[in-house]
């Protein structure tokens, strides 16, 4: 039994574009441990996040493997995917990836959908968090129609929401001013804090350095030492 | 199935083109179907009745009921120049019961020189109401002038050929057989089997052979059977079982059965063939049209899955969402079908001025089990895709 929460053992990803193939992510070796901060740092492009992909199972690695409380995920049945996924991984895309039919509050209920949870459970859970984002009168809102800040601030609420005990987030704050951003660390700090979750960040330098327990920086696929 | 209305109606102009591809495909079905049923119907009422009859007698070398009387001594039964045997009631009980005969009917077939006339008359014992004997001998709708014939004792129909050659009008009255008949019609049966140069109802023939010309006979039941099957196709099945069952029996009919039969049975696979490319060209429009809709909406589905809904979950929905759009596709198609065939129908349009559209209320649940189990199909190649693909993949478009 290994003491760390996330692993990743020799993991590799190879693209192949116009014919040539490329390494996303090369021989990379990590270990973190619960509740801890993670910041991956590095230049667009580098790999962050292809790395945070592969880290929480959206993509198949071409070598190595990625173990998540001691289960490799890459060895998961789709089912055991989406029930780690859905119980135990929040993820923070960098584009938000929020549907863009759907109305705010749906774009929320739809992480709560396969728990079955009871429809005033799952109300009364989404307005707490509109509440605390400041987005409770957007509620049935459509995405395009709310500013890029707060469209992030959804699709945290949306990971939230779900109570992950890891969250992966791409850029978090890459497309924020720097008060929302501020607003948004501080609610990602209070989860380490107060939830013990473990933080795996992926960005190229907005965020504060001094928060972070360890900083990994990629170049090229690699972690540079 | 909450999420799946929802995606249904927020995606309004896909699911209306999934929708419309459904409704053309059924509407379309529909209206083959009408005409080929219709088609079908209409040429298996002509063909299923084309060669479908036949006579059976025993031949014989010598007259069997030869008249006492030495003016008409020279009378005998006949069937295809040739004597025959009387035959016996039960027969007609016997050929009824083989699989495939509509009907069999006795009949009475006798010639004699006459010296009046100076020429053979064959006269045909009939019986008025049979099928089998209206395809084989002749029938009231033959008649070009005059009238059928009737309960009367001495009425007689005479062919067209015959009336001429003997310059016959309706009303005569002829000294022949015995008695004088009383010529009450004048027939054209076409080219027939049992054709003969007149006809009476078979009790009066009975009754002329065995009171007016004397004829010693073992019977007066019949020297022929007439026969008449369901369908051309089977003709040659009711033959052999015939001979195989009554091997003393001779059979003749006019071979039309076998190109009728032939006919048909093109006609048949034509039909089926048709349904089942239709039915082929549904699943395929369909698949496409849901994996199309799994393309654009792979972002979507991708989302999902990383949010933790399982494969099994968006199949679910995949699924429904296809038979939704297929149930409502194919009960628009139907009733616009119905819309289309009522007008056609009540402003008397026709296909090629000859075939009628004619709705087929039988085919609608077929119809339905089809577009459902062509949603159903047209749903698993997206599935299949859905299962195999991670989603990251699915989010980045890299299906």
């Amino acid at each position: 039994m290994s003491e760390y929460q996330i692993e990743c053992i020799s993991l590799g990803k190879q693209y192949t574009r116009n014919k040539q193939i490329v390494n996303a992510v090369d021989d990379i070796n990590l270990c973190i441990s619960q509740n801890e901060m993670v910041i991956l740092k590095g230049r667009s492009g580098a790999g962050k996040s292809t790395l945070l992909n592969l880290m929480c199972g959206l993509i198949k690695p071409t070598h190595g493997k990625v173990m998540i409380d001691n289960n490799c995920i890459s060895e998961l049945s789709n089912n055991a995917l989406s029930e780690l996924l859905l119980n135990r991984v929040g993820i923070i895309f960098q584009s938000f990836n929020l549907l863009p039919t759907y109305t705010i509050y749906e774009n929320i209920e739809i992480a709560l959908v396969p728990n079955g949870l009871k429809q005033r459970m799952v109300k009364e859970s989404i307005i707490s968090f509109l509440e605390q984002f400041n987005l409770k009168d957007k509620t049935h809102l459509l995405p395009s129609e709310l500013s890029v800040g707060q469209q992030q601030k959804v699709a945290i609420i949306r990971t939230l929401v779900k109570q992950p005990s890891i969250i992966f987030a791409d850029e978090p704050t890459g497309s924020v001013d720097d008060e929302t951003a501020g607003e948004i660390i501080e609610h990602l700090m209070n989860l380490k804090k107060e939830k013990q979750v473990t933080l795996v960040i992926a960005t190229h330098g907005n965020i504060p350095e001094k928060l972070a327990d360890r900083i990994f920086t990629i170049e090229n696929g690699r972690i540079r030492n | 199935m909450n999420y799946v209305i929802k995606e249904l109606r927020r995606h309004l102009w896909r699911t209306v083109a999934s929708i419309s591809g459904y409704v053309i495909a059924a509407l379309f079905i529909l209206l083959v179907l009408s005409v080929t049923r219709t088609n079908e119907k209409d040429s298996f009422g002509i063909l299923k009745g084309t060669g479908t009859h036949f006579i059976v007698y025993i031949p014989s070398n010598t007259s069997c009921c030869v008249s006492c009387d030495s003016e008409s001594s020279n009378g005998s039964l006949f069937a295809e120049g040739v004597f025959t045997l009387m035959l016996n009631s039960d027969l007609i009980t016997s050929i009824k019961k083989i699989d495939g005969v509509k009907d069999a009917a006795p009949y009475l077939l006798y010639k004699l020189y006459d010296e009046k006339l100076k020429t053979e008359i064959s006269l045909g014992g009939i019986d008025t109401v049979s099928v089998a004997t209206k395809n084989n001998v002749c029938a009231a709708t033959n008649i070009i002038a005059g009238k059928f014939l009737s309960d009367k004792p001495d009425e007689i129909v005479a062919e067209e050929s015959f009336a001429v050659a003997h310059s016959l009008s309706v009303g005569d009255t002829l000294n022949i057989y015995g008695g004088k008949l009383i010529l009450a019609g004048i027939i054209n049966s076409g080219i027939k089997p049992g054709k003969a140069d007149i006809y009476a109802p078979i009790e009066n023939v009975r009754t002329i052979l065995k009171d007016k010309l004397k004829c010693i006979s073992p019977g007066f039941d019949m020297n022929i059977v007439l026969v008449e099957v369901t369908d051309a196709r089977i003709q040659k099945r009711v033959i052999d079982q015939m001979k195989k069952e009554m091997n003393y029996l001779s059979v003749s009919s006019y071979n039309c059965y076998e190109p009728a039969g032939k006919v048909m049975t093109i006609i048949e696979k034509t039909s089926g063939v048709l349904s089942i490319m239709i039915f082929f060209f549904l699943i395929v429009f369909s698949t496409k049209t849901q994996l199309t809709s799994l393309m654009e909406r792979s972002r979507e589905i991708g989302i999902l899955k990383s949010l933790g809904w399982s494969d099994f979950r968006l199949s679910r929905q995949i699924l429904l969402t296809s038979l939704i759009q297929s149930l409502i596709g194919v009960t628009i198609g139907c009733l616009l079908g119905v819309l289309i065939i009522l007008l056609m129908n009540s402003n008397n349009i026709r296909l090629f001025d000859l075939v009628k559209f004619q709705f087929q209320f039988s085919s609608i649940p077929a119809l339905i089990i089809l577009s459902l189990t062509g949603g159903i199909i047209a749903s698993i190649f997206p599935m299949i895709k859905l299962y195999r693909t991670k989603a990251g993949d699915m989010i980045n478009n890299y299906l």
